[in-house]
């Protein structure tokens, strides 16, 4: 048996596992209508995809969840997974759904995947016959990729970096990455029997701040860890950043990069696509302006020229939306694509020059570590602080690294910490603030940086 | 002076953390920051190990409540903390109540300085003064 089978098995002896027939399982991916995979919608569709987010615990109210959706016009499904899932606590987590079964109460933040099982899941996905995109958040995701891939979900978003920093105060980080490489494995696997499966990695981190530079060196890292284990199509995303000059830039330079990067180690051949996310950051409360954004975020998205985008709702603020608040968002979404007419094309060299060049400068330190494989040179790199992703609550974060908005809400380096960013580019990045300030008052301009769309 | 900060429970709330790490170190505080995600036991570890004298807790979700109550019986169980200064800050209760409740629940639990949803600079102007009048 190879390692791979091995480490198989010992996922699937779990007693709150379905009975997998892994021979099943092959002849329905083989067989799967290219409908289900949203690699063969990339390929084949020119328009920017529409997918919002959601998940419910009971099997029932996520029907009714993608009823709304496909009503609205959805181009792609979600499945977001509940938080107890999400830790592999699945004795919880069917503790919660039965409860929110007998109650028609809401126990649960997501769909418990692993719980449901695929036979059942695999029912709802194929009647909709729309691709699924699985939204989670989870360090250790091999079983609940397994059942997912089973049930006809050929979306897989996160990755060992962006599903842990963001999240997770102490799980070990090279767990992290070698639960990751097995997910890496089984899509790569699958990939052959039909159209490839899909892997997203979550650009957005902690969506306070971030600099364009780490967001573009995290994504194009997922993106090698996960082509060097054989996927053949790979989405790169970000979020608005609140300058919409510094979203095209970086999309420019991430679709360049990511095409670059991938040729270096060979693999050329895979399809890579952006992926937009509406505002992360604090929402306004009230709902018409939360609406204004949204509509903000679809105008930016299509200068970006995303391949797909992921959409908010005007209840952000107020905790979990309603299906038709989600619905209402996909419609409108659409309507916006469909008249956003003759957009300009801009181009900032300058700009873009400068994120390229600090894109490569952390890259290149990244390879030069003296580590024997991709995945343990990215996380020395994150150890000793070249990669320091501001507000991560993880123990292994540098937190070095201090950003704030410039004048035209761009954002801006001050303090870079252990992160090798070129001296030219520093001084650029530094010479658009003002910085004569004492740290006090930087501070309160930091809390008003993260709050600009409230 | 030393504080050490962090945020009570199973609190993943990081933003707020960050701000008041970097705020203290401006006013010339030496920070050990424990982040978010932190038990009690962890607090009090930390401020004998660095010999701090401030301990300033943070809370977003309402836990430190809970954890709160517990606080005088798990300080009597170390030595020498008599002259730590006990600082809570954030939003102090889970669903809503005003400080006129909540400031006095919090000093009967252990706390000198209590401040439930004040901005940064003004709880830490009032930490200043405090222990300026305390070193009279």
């Amino acid at each position: 048996m190879s390692l791979l089978q091995e480490e198989r098995k010992i996922i699937l002896s779990n007693e709150y596992v379905d009975n997998f027939d892994f021979a099943e399982v092959e002849e329905f991916v083989k067989n799967a209508s290219k409908d289900l995979f949203i690699s063969h919608h990339f390929k084949t569709i020119d328009k920017m995809l529409v997918q919002p987010r959601g998940g419910f615990p009971t099997y029932k109210k996520q029907f009714a969840l993608n009823e709304f959706f496909v009503e609205a016009n959805v181009d792609v499904l979600p499945l977001t997974i509940d938080s107890n899932t999400r830790l592999n606590d699945y004795a919880t987590a069917k503790k919660m759904l039965r409860l929110s079964e007998e109650n028609d109460v809401d126990m649960l933040n997501g769909y418990p995947l692993v719980n449901h099982g695929y036979r059942n899941t695999r029912k709802m996905v194929t009647h909709f016959n729309k691709p699924v995109s699985l939204r989670h958040g989870t360090p250790d995701a091999r079983l609940l990729i397994e059942t997912a891939i089973a049930s006809g979900i050929f979306e897989i978003e996160g990755g060992p970096i962006t599903y842990l920093l963001p999240y997770s105060k102490n799980f070990p980080l090279d767990k992290a990455f070698l639960y990751w490489k097995y997910v890496e494995k089984i899509c790569a696997n699958y990939s052959k029997l039909n159209e490839p499966i899909n892997r997203e990695s979550f650009g957005p981190l902690t969506a306070t701040l971030v600099p364009p530079a780490i967001t573009i060196v995290i994504q194009l890292l997922e993106m090698l860890l996960s082509l060097e284990e054989g996927v053949k199509s790979f989405s790169v995303s970000f979020s608005q950043t609140g300058s919409m000059n510094q979203d095209i830039v970086m999309g420019a330079v991430i679709r360049k990069l990511s095409k670059h990067y991938a040729e270096q180690i060979n693999c050329g051949d895979a399809t890579i696509n952006l992926v937009y996310h509406q505002w992360m950051g604090a929402f306004p409360t009230n709902k018409d302006f939360a609406e204004q954004l949204i509509n903000m975020s679809t105008v930016i998205a299509s200068m970006v020229g995303a391949d797909k985008i992921i959409t908010k709702t005007r209840e952000e603020a107020s905790g979990i939306p309603t299906k038709e608040a989600n619905a209402k968002t996909v419609a409108n979404t659409q309507y916006t694509l469909g008249i956003l007419n003759g957009l300009p094309n801009i181009v900032d060299a300058e700009e873009e020059e400068i994120l390229t060049l600090e894109v490569h400068a952390i890259m290149e330190a990244v390879f030069n570590d003296p580590a024997d494989t991709l995945w343990r040179k990215v996380f020395n790199s994150i150890k000793n602080g070249i990669i320091d992703v501001p507000f991560s609550p993880h123990i292994i974060n540098h937190n070095e690294m201090i950003t704030i908005r410039d004048a035209k809400k761009n954002i801006r380096i001050i303090k870079k910490g252990n992160v090798p960013i070129p001296d030219r580019c520093f001084e650029y990045e530094k010479a658009q603030c003002d910085l004569t300030k004492d740290t006090t008052s930087i501070v309160n301009d930091i809390i008003h940086d993260i709050g600009i769309m409230q | 002076m030393k504080v050490v900060t962090g945020v009570v429970g199973n609190d993943i709330h990081v933003v707020a953390n960050r701000l008041i790490e970097l705020s203290l170190n401006a006013r010339g505080f030496e920070v050990f920051n424990l982040g978010v995600n932190t038990y009690l036991e962890e607090f009090f570890d930390a401020v004998v190990e660095t010999g701090a004298d401030i301990l300033l807790i943070s809370s977003l979700n309402g836990e430190a409540e809970g954890w709160s109550r517990e606080i005088k019986l798990l300080k009597s169980k170390y030595k020498n903390l008599d002259n730590l200064v006990m600082m809570i800050g954030g939003n102090l209760v889970v669903g809503s109540a005003d400080a006129d409740t909540i400031v006095p629940k919090y000093k009967n639990y252990g706390f000198d300085l209590v401040f439930h949803q004040v901005d940064l600079n003004t709880g830490l102007d009032t930490l200043e003064e405090f222990l300026k009048e305390r070193d009279k």
